[in-house]
């Protein structure tokens, strides 16, 4: 993501739902519909729109009935994927601490138990912590967020491994493949093969050879000022005008 | 697409137009029973609320006809009480607005309002608008405005209670309503601070009273039965409503695109249309704008807060409008909200640009009313500045960070030192973020749910955003250790390095690869159009690479820069030729006035000499 204009309207984003996000349609609650489909449509087919999903966030910020935790949890796992962009508390910033529900509902809210482990994913794959992170998300402990939330959102892990691979790429320049295996949560012929897909090259000692890019090409510069002829003209202009020779008339 | 929306949007206008108030641009969603609720609350406030446009206001006085004359006897009296001074200059004010005299209204309100208000009423309320009625032939548009002032003194001055803050609220409506529903655009004209005073005062007055409606214990029974009647009243609806309705009206969004792509003032004339041609209307506009940016903030929405700004350049060479306080306002949420969006370099750039403004600015506001206000901000926004410069350091203007050395030195230091800075960070945080505040008032319909709310009140809105940016703050914690050791190698094994940090090497790699994120920001480096965009850039003089096991780093330097300082001095230096050059020649037959004209001469050179010195003082010590 070198661009943010891609983050701040997708080029796959439909028009109707660009008119929602730029426009003061957003504001209406019966627009949500609109915008919660557009979610799930982003959790089947690997799109991801941010700031449409906060735009739902914004209409449960302002019509507390209108909340959803379920779509708030699809949300958060979107943006948790961003890293290392901070869409993730970008999205957590407009929950409101929201009253407590009557008592008397059906169903708990699963956000208030969930939030924290969304939060810890997320702080792990903010400090590039990914053996942690999958170790976390293997764990018994995020079996409810897996069984009912990531497994419907398709390609969630091999998003997870673009995070990683966006933080390897960016520092290496080659890497063992052990350890890059500990970061993309493969081994084997698994890894082998997802390296190959990525055009890394691994060579027959198991060190992975990262193609050149801008953040992984270094080099010691000393920036020199150049002055400009532009820059001058002001002071040079003012001599020419007043270096006529002032000889005092001597009467 | 974008004319499918504009006719969406002007079909709702006709609509709401007939009957309902300020639901004009964004219709009216506030709550699912809206119409109970608007009932009663129009029950509670008079019916003020709405029939602007044919009723204008009329004082909410229909009881029994005892009450009325019980009143007048009241206001007559106090009548009698107002200094014959305060009361020319009511006369005399509302003469002004009548005419629209932009110059005599200007002085009546930068000048005369303040004098009267420190000389008469420091510490009371101006006279009541009812009581000032008869001086201006009771002037419904006079009053409302008069009322503006008066409230916006209850709350600089003293402190309101929930009367003042629902009048206020009420007042606003009422000043809306006759700017945005009267037939066309009306034929008022006002100072530019004023608009600007009235568009910040609104928003400040909603976000004090959503503070004061968080606090539910201090809340008396009456306080409570208000509150939960009158859950329109301040609602973040009602205050969005109004800013979209001015923008809208007004077709500044518009206006300023057509600006940018170099339109003439005829074409844009027609763009604009009869509103948006008005100083009036284009002003308001354009101060909602900064509005929304400023109230999405405290509602902790930095995204759409940048999103509304897409179209304002934010350069001070071609302002829109000459009001100080609304470009401080502007380039402290805007650098707040990239901080927010963790784009320091961007804020950092917005901070750099405001404060020199503001210091050279300083010499012409130093007897403004609102310098004081103006200086707290720039406070704050040293105080971020500090905050960016810890986590992205970069060269920087030197002016400033000199500044910022003097008054957050000792907070710098600390937060340059990663994981001990947190309370460092924490501090300048809470003091220079804005105030923010919840979207919905605790629940005072429901007296059952109020009491689990005061037994086990939310996360106050500052500390919650002080949690995420702190998550931030530490996911790059490790980085300054990490920096001063690479600034010492050209290349060094990584299990060296760890065995140095007394880190497991595994742990170090991962923070170096922290390191790498933190010094790679989105940044708007070409004059992007629209703040959010930008590309991915680095921000470190120092970088880095791993090579299997071998980290190898590469430092930029920046040379010293001499062309600006040597151009400054030879302009410096032809100045000082040509005054000499002009002054007359001694004449040596009269030599009583020579000695005068020396020692003008010299006291003219002398500060300019000092004024050399210290520059040079200054580029040996950077």
């Amino acid at each position: 993501m070198t661009s943010a204009s891609n983050w701040a309207s997708p080029p796959t984003r439909p028009p109707l739902i660009e008119t929602l996000v730029s426009g003061v349609d957003r504001y209406n609650p019966s627009n949500v519909s609109i915008l919660e489909d557009y979610l799930y449509h982003q959790i089947r087919s690997e799109e991801y729109d941010c700031l449409a999903n906060l735009a739902i966030l914004k209409l449960y910020q302002f019509n507390p009935d209108l909340y959803n935790p379920d779509v708030v949890i699809n949300i958060l796992i979107k943006a948790l994927t961003s890293a290392p962009f901070p869409d993730f508390n970008l999205c957590v910033s407009l929950l409101d601490d929201r009253p407590a529900p009557p008592a008397n509902q059906d169903e708990p809210d699963p956000l208030p138990a969930l939030l924290p482990t969304l939060t810890a994913l997320h702080n792990l794959l903010q400090q590039c912590r990914f053996p942690a992170f999958w170790a976390l998300y293997r764990s018994d402990e995020v079996e409810g967020l897996r069984d009912n939330y990531t497994v419907e959102c398709v390609g969630f892990e091999g998003a997870v491994r673009q995070v990683a691979v966006r933080a390897v790429k960016a520092a290496f320049t080659s890497i063992g493949s052990e350890r890059l295996g500990t970061y993309l949560d493969l081994s084997g012929a698994d890894l082998s093969a997802y390296v190959e897909k990525l055009g890394w090259t691994t060579n027959e000692s198991g060190v992975v050879s990262i193609p050149p890019n801008p953040d992984n090409q270094i080099e010691s510069t000393v920036v020199q000022e150049n002055i400009q002829l532009p820059q001058l003209t002001k002071v040079i202009t003012h001599a020419a005008q007043t270096s006529l020779p002032i000889v005092p008339a001597v009467n | 697409m974008a004319q499918h929306r504009k006719a969406l949007w002007e079909a709702d206008l006709d609509e709401d137009l007939q009957d309902v108030d300020l639901n004009l641009a964004i219709g009216s969603y506030g709550q699912n029973g809206l119409y109970e609720d608007g009932a009663s609350l129009r029950g509670q406030l008079g019916d003020t609320l709405v029939e602007l446009p044919e009723g204008a206001a009329q004082p909410r006085i229909d009881e029994a006809t005892l009450l009325a004359v019980q009143q007048q006897m009241a206001q007559q009296a106090a009548f009698a009480q107002i200094p014959d001074v305060v009361k020319r200059f009511i006369a005399h004010f509302h003469q002004a607005v009548l005419e629209n005299n932009l110059a005599e209204i200007t002085v009546a309100y930068e000048s005369g309002w303040n004098r009267l208000t420190e000389k008469f009423y420091a510490k009371t309320e101006w006279p009541e608008a009812e009581v000032i009625a008869p001086l201006v032939n009771d002037d419904p548009i006079f009053l409302i405005l008069y009322r503006e002032l008066y409230y916006r003194h209850v709350y600089s001055r003293l402190s309101p209670d929930i009367d003042d803050r629902f009048h206020s609220y009420e007042n606003s409506c009422e000043l809306f309503n006759y700017l945005l529903n009267s037939d066309g655009p009306v034929p008022l004209e006002l100072p530019e601070q004023w608009l600007w005073d009235i568009i910040d005062e609104f928003i400040y007055q909603f976000q004090s009273f959503c503070v004061w409606r968080s606090k539910v214990k201090s809340k008396t029974e009456e306080e409570l039965g208000m509150l939960a009647d009158a859950n329109q009243v301040w609602s973040s609806y009602s205050v969005l409503n109004v800013l979209y309705s001015l923008i809208q009206k007004s077709k500044i969004n518009e206006h300023l695109v057509a600006l940018q792509e170099g339109k003439s003032a005829e074409e844009i004339a027609e763009i604009v249309g009869e509103y948006g041609t008005r100083p009036l209307y284009k002003l308001l506009g354009y101060f909602s704008l900064i509005g929304l940016l400023r109230v999405h903030s405290l509602l902790g929405d930095f995204t759409l807060a940048l999103k509304v700004m897409e179209n304002v350049e934010l350069n001070q060479k071609s302002p829109f409008t000459r009001v100080t306080a609304c470009h401080v306002t502007t380039y402290y949420y805007v650098g707040f909200c990239y901080i927010m969006l963790r784009r320091y370099p961007d804020a950092i750039r917005a901070f750099v640009s405001i404060l020199n403004f503001i210091l050279r600015m300083r010499q012409y506001h130093t007897r403004s009313y609102q310098y004081d206000q103006i200086n707290k901000t720039a406070d704050r926004m040293y105080a971020l500045f500090a905050i960016c410069n810890a986590l992205s350091p970069t060269r920087v203007d030197d002016n400033i960070s000199n500044i910022v050395k003097e008054r957050y030195g000792e907070q710098f230091a600390k937060m340059s030192r990663g994981e001990e800075g947190i309370p460092a960070f924490e501090e300048l945080f809470l003091y220079a973020c804005p105030k923010f505040i919840s979207a919905n008032p605790p629940p005072y319909d429901d007296p059952e749910v109020l009491s689990t709310y005061i037994n086990d009140p939310p996360v106050e809105p500052a500390q919650r955003h002080l949690s995420l940016f702190l998550s931030e703050v530490r996911a790059q914690a490790p980085v300054p250790t990490l920096r001063s050791f690479l600034k010492l190698y050209t290349s060094l094994d990584a299990n060296k390095l760890a065995g140095f940090l007394d880190a497991d090497e595994e742990e170090m790699v991962q923070q170096l690869m922290v390191m790498k994120q933190a010094s790679r920001s989105v940044s708007r480096v070409e004059n992007e159009k629209g703040l959010l965009d930008g590309q991915m850039i680095s921000t470190s003089d120092l970088d880095f690479v791993i090579n299997e096991n071998m980290v190898h780093i590469a430092e930029s330097t920046v040379g010293r820069r001499y062309a600006g300082w040597f151009i400054r001095n030879t302009e410096h230096a032809q100045r000082v030729l040509d005054t000499l050059r002009v002054a007359p020649l001694p004449v040596p037959q009269r030599p009583a006035p020579q000695p005068v004209e020396a020692a003008k001469e010299g006291a003219t050179a002398a500060p300019r000499q000092g004024g050399q010195k210290v520059a040079w003082g200054s580029v040996k010590a950077a």
